[in-house]
């Protein structure tokens, strides 16, 4: 067999643009959390939030505005963004299939499930309980998308695990609307489907950290055997990776990461789909780089796009899961144009 | 020759029984619907209505209640899972239908605007819904097929369905923004239309949806063997001659309009378009003379049972019919999915 | 001599060219094979002859007419096609599988007249799949299968049948099967056959002509003896051969030793462009 001396191997592993994605993108992070802080619907100034964050004095309205209302929505804004797109990088890997993401899983309604019964029968559970059942949710809905996609023959192709995403989603969002409508809560639950950062504090960034920097540590352990995983299941075994065992750990991380993050912000799955795409191109095909690379640009879409949806509609706040729908979807679009697969 | 067409033979015989079958089991629907309620009219009250002997009250019970609706349910089932039937046909996908591809929530978004729009009126045209919705599920369609269609390699049905389920997210994220701007009223009659519900109940929305139905029902059926040879592998189907982009087109028009036109009387109805066009399958097989009318009778029976059961569940309120639809749907979805080949 | 030939064929896969002035003529009433190593073009080929693809530049001419600007419906009345791997839907008879080929004759409705069901009949009969004319297609073996999609373009009724790789996954029982049966039917009722096919041998028995494509031209047209010489197979597929005298038919038969050249082992690391 002749090669062809037009065949590229592509052997994209590119350290040095990783290190520089971490290094800008850590800065402009840094820089979009205290833009977040300093914008909002009264401005603060940069000296105040120093002031508030290192020389804390209560009783100083402005400190108390920044520490308590601002500060923390701007990192579980940050938390947030990562935790998705880890858990998408994950899941891409995992799979092989690019449309992957915690969104397509059915996380999102799931959660959305667990939290209209929430709303519905126990409407005094505290945030605590709220984040539990609504992790609950997630876990059984992307469980039911994953094994049945994963059950039919040819396995988990990337029409098969949309169109289950899809069954899924209805059959749990028909449960859900069902008990809106009975029990008139469509405004409670239409607000958190809006997806937002907007009533972040402290008692839920201690509830969510635990489970976050559990899940991104466990992910920077797998990310080795995930890149593996990514070169196909027959060459993994080949290499004497066990099979079972990685996507089981994976799929908790995914699960931990983006049960977590739902319930804190709402479905605003998108992230997860686009983030460790563009990380990929840039950063190559080795997961070590491109988990903790997602990890920082999932953070920064977030952040960004949480000061956006304050911005734009001046004073009013626009739902942070539509502006990420709106880079999002066109993107998911391409996608599937470009995807040539005989899927 | 006449030995040959033994195995035909037995196939016809074999459509016909399931077509009487269906036709009965839908009779019978029919009459216990007629009945269920808080009212209770049994056949022989039917009886005597139709031939006037019935109480004013009953008349206006059937004639005005639940006749209408009960017509409705029948032609909104029969037209989703002919659109159903069609849109399989075309993305070769057994596993594709109306609402997957997001021609609903794309008639949904249109309805949302409407109604955002008249916020400030206290009278919503309610007339004009279904036009609104019609429009939406055409928008959709075109944008999906302008989306799939790539020049040189036309329209790809795996490209189709991935596409649908694209634009169908972005929709449903639209339609979330835009209802947080809702009253709470109108939220309520949001959610229920996107549950999918029959709300049209009265004469004149029958008069909206019929003409539809009978214009684009005898298309569909004629084009049964168009439909047969693309559902084979496309460069079979371009050697048998066939202008593929052409009639895949039309092929869609037919089915965006039978969907559109059900879904803006019907609401938000999901998986009829579905399991109706399946259930046939499984009876008839996939010859498209026979599954088409198969499949309209399905859906029909189906809608008609899941109306029936969400007037009887919660009396005297009532459940939205799609969320019924859903609850038998999904499940029996899903299970395809995992008997599915590749 | 009234034959299928291109002129100037160009035909490229989105913005690759993969033919470039394709002038190739196919004899009438005889066996064409075209032959060359994996991506040499010759699917695309055919695929171009038979409409299913549109060439870049250049045209297809049967009979001094050419066949884009017939509808594709009065082509396939003149020239079938059957593809790589053809699939149909479950629960597919044969007889339903064979009755679609008289789509282009069919109007309206589409019932089958006298005429259709005498062409089913034949063709059924004529590759052996009679007794099989009730059964599901998925249900039948590799060989049988293709018999029954041969059964099908047979029923198109046409003088000129076009096959890509016909026995490329079949074993070797189903190959002998299928390419007696061509044989049988150029030979019996003069049909003009062409077949893209990968084993060299199966060319030089069954084919009257063969054709050696490389990148999309013609290397070597003509007869077994012409084409299959040792310069050939050099050139075209990078072997050096042997060349013998098959002990029945007496036409030449290669068999492969060596790679003409050293070629870079596959490198894992070229499967990471799945992206």
């Amino acid at each position: 067999m002749q090669v062809n001396q037009h065949t590229t191997i592509h052997v994209k592993v590119r350290p040095a643009c990783a290190l520089i994605i971490l290094l800008i993108g850590t800065l402009l992070l840094v820089v979009g959390l205290i833009v977040s802080i300093a914008i909002d619907t009264t401005a603060i100034k940069l000296h105040t939030i120093w002031e508030a964050i290192f020389h804390y004095k209560s009783g100083i309205l402005q400190y108390q505005i920044v520490r308590n209302l601002r500060l923390p929505r701007a990192l579980a804004s940050a938390l947030v963004g990562a935790c998705f797109a880890i858990a998408g990088a994950i899941m891409q890997g995992m799979t092989r299939n690019p449309l992957a993401s915690p969104g397509l899983l059915g996380v999102n309604a799931g959660a959305a499930f667990a939290l209209a019964i929430c709303l519905a029968f126990y409407p005094s559970l505290s945030f605590q309980y709220l984040i539990i059942f609504s992790f609950v949710g997630a876990t059984f809905s992307s469980g039911l998308v994953y094994g049945i996609g994963s059950i039919a023959k040819g396995g988990l192709t990337p029409v098969r695990l949309a169109l289950a995403g899809v069954a899924v989603s209805s059959l749990l969002t028909a449960f859900s609307s069902e008990i809106s409508i009975y029990y008139h809560i469509a405004q409670d639950i239409a607000f958190w489907h809006a997806g937002g950062v907007v009533g972040a504090n402290w008692s839920q960034i201690k509830i969510m950290l635990p489970w976050v920097t559990g899940g991104m540590i466990g992910a920077f352990i797998l990310s080795r055997s995930i890149t593996v995983m990514s070169l196909g299941e027959d060459i993994a075994t080949g290499l004497g990776q066990r099979i079972m065992l990685v996507k089981l750990a994976g799929s908790i991380i995914v699960l931990v990461l983006a049960g977590t993050a739902v319930s804190v912000v709402g479905p605003v799955g998108f992230v997860g789909l686009v983030i460790p795409h563009i990380v990929r191109i840039l950063v190559g095909v080795n997961y070590r780089w491109i988990i903790p690379c997602s990890a920082v640009c999932g953070s920064l879409l977030m952040v960004w796009a949480d000061i956006g949806s304050r911005v734009i509609n001046y004073p009013f706040e626009t739902p942070v899961g539509a502006l990420i729908a709106i880079i999002g979807v066109p993107f998911f679009l391409y996608l599937a144009r470009k995807e040539r697969r005989e899927l | 020759m006449n030995s040959l067409s033994h195995l035909e033979k037995k196939k016809k015989i074999r459509y016909m029984v399931t077509i009487c079958i269906f036709l009965c089991l839908i009779f019978t629907t029919f009459l216990l619907s007629m009945d269920a309620g808080l009212i209770h009219l049994s056949p022989i009250d039917v009886l005597k209505v139709l031939v006037n002997h019935g109480t004013s009250q009953q008349e206006l019970i059937l004639f005005d209640f639940r006749l209408p609706r009960i017509v409705i349910s029948l032609l909104v089932g029969s037209g989703l899972a002919v659109s159903g039937a069609i849109l399989q046909g075309i993305t070769r996908n057994s596993l594709a239908d109306p609402g997957i591809l997001g021609i609903n929530v794309g008639a949904g978004l249109v309805v949302v605007l409407f109604i955002s729009f008249f916020s400030s009126m206290q009278v919503v045209p309610v007339f004009a819904l279904p036009f609104a919705a019609l429009m939406g599920a055409v928008l959709t369609a075109t944008l999906i097929y302008i989306l799939t269609y790539k020049k040189g390699q036309g329209l790809s049905p795996m490209r189709m369905i991935l596409i649908g389920i694209a634009v169908a997210s972005g929709i449903e994220a639209a339609l979330i923004v835009l209802t947080i701007h809702l009253d709470p009223r109108q939220l309520q009659f949001v959610t229920i239309w996107l549950a999918g519900s029959i709300w049209g109940t009265n004469w004149n929305f029958v008069l909206t949806l019929l003409p539809w139905i009978l214009i684009l029902m005898p298309l569909a059926f004629s084009k049964a063997r168009v439909l047969n040879i693309l559902n084979l592998y496309e460069d079979v189907s371009k050697g048998l001659g066939m202008a593929i982009e052409k009639e895949r087109l039309i092929l869609l028009g037919i089915a965006v309009g039978l969907a559109g036109s059900c879904v803006a009387v019907g609401g938000n109805m999901g998986f009829v378009g579905l399991i109706g066009p399946h259930l046939a399958r499984k009876l008839v097989g996939p010859k498209h003379q026979f599954l088409l009318p198969a499949s309209a009778l399905s859906g029909s029976l189906l809608l008609i049972v899941a109306d029936t059961l969400a007037r009887l569940i919660v009396q005297p309120s009532e459940i939205p019919t799609g969320i019924l639809v859903s609850i038998i749907g999904a499940p029996y979805f899903l299970y395809l999915l995992a008997k599915s080949k590749a | 001599m009234d034959c299928l030939h291109t002129a100037q064929l160009n035909i490229a896969y989105v913005d690759r060219l993969i033919v470039e002035d394709l002038n190739l003529c196919v004899p009438e009433g005889k066996i064409t094979a075209l032959v060359g190593a994996n991506g040499s073009g010759k699917s695309t080929i055919l695929k171009a002859i038979a409409r299913i693809m549109k060439p870049k530049k250049g045209s297809v001419f049967l009979d001094g007419q050419s066949i884009y600007h017939q509808p594709s419906k009065e082509v396939a009345k003149l020239l079938s096609i059957l593809p790589q791997n053809p699939t149909a839907p479950e629960g597919l008879t044969v007889g339903e599988l064979v009755s679609y080929g008289r789509f282009p004759y069919q109007k309206g409705f589409g019932n089958l007249t006298q005429e259709d069901k005498k062409m089913i009949h034949w063709a059924v009969d004529v590759t052996g799949m009679l007794s099989f004319y009730d059964r599901p297609i998925d249900q039948l073996s590799g060989g049988q299968r293709q018999r029954a999609w041969i059964a099908m373009a047979l029923a198109q009724g046409t003088n000129i049948l076009c096959l890509d790789e016909p026995t490329t996954f079949l074993d070797m029982a189903h190959q002998l099967e299928v390419l007696k049966l061509l044989k049988k039917l150029n030979k019996e009722e003069h049909r003009t056959i062409i077949m893209v096919v990968h084993d060299l041998n199966h060319a030089s028995k069954f084919a009257h002509n063969i054709v050696a494509i490389k990148e999309g031209r013609i290397v070597s047209e003509g007869d077994p003896q012409t084409v299959l010489t040792k310069g050939v197979l050099k050139k075209v597929f990078g072997i050096e051969a042997d060349i013998i005298s098959d002990p029945r038919t007496g036409v030449p038969l290669c068999l492969p030793y060596e790679l003409v050249q050293e070629h870079d082992p596959v490198n894992i690391d070229s499967r990471m462009s799945y992206i």
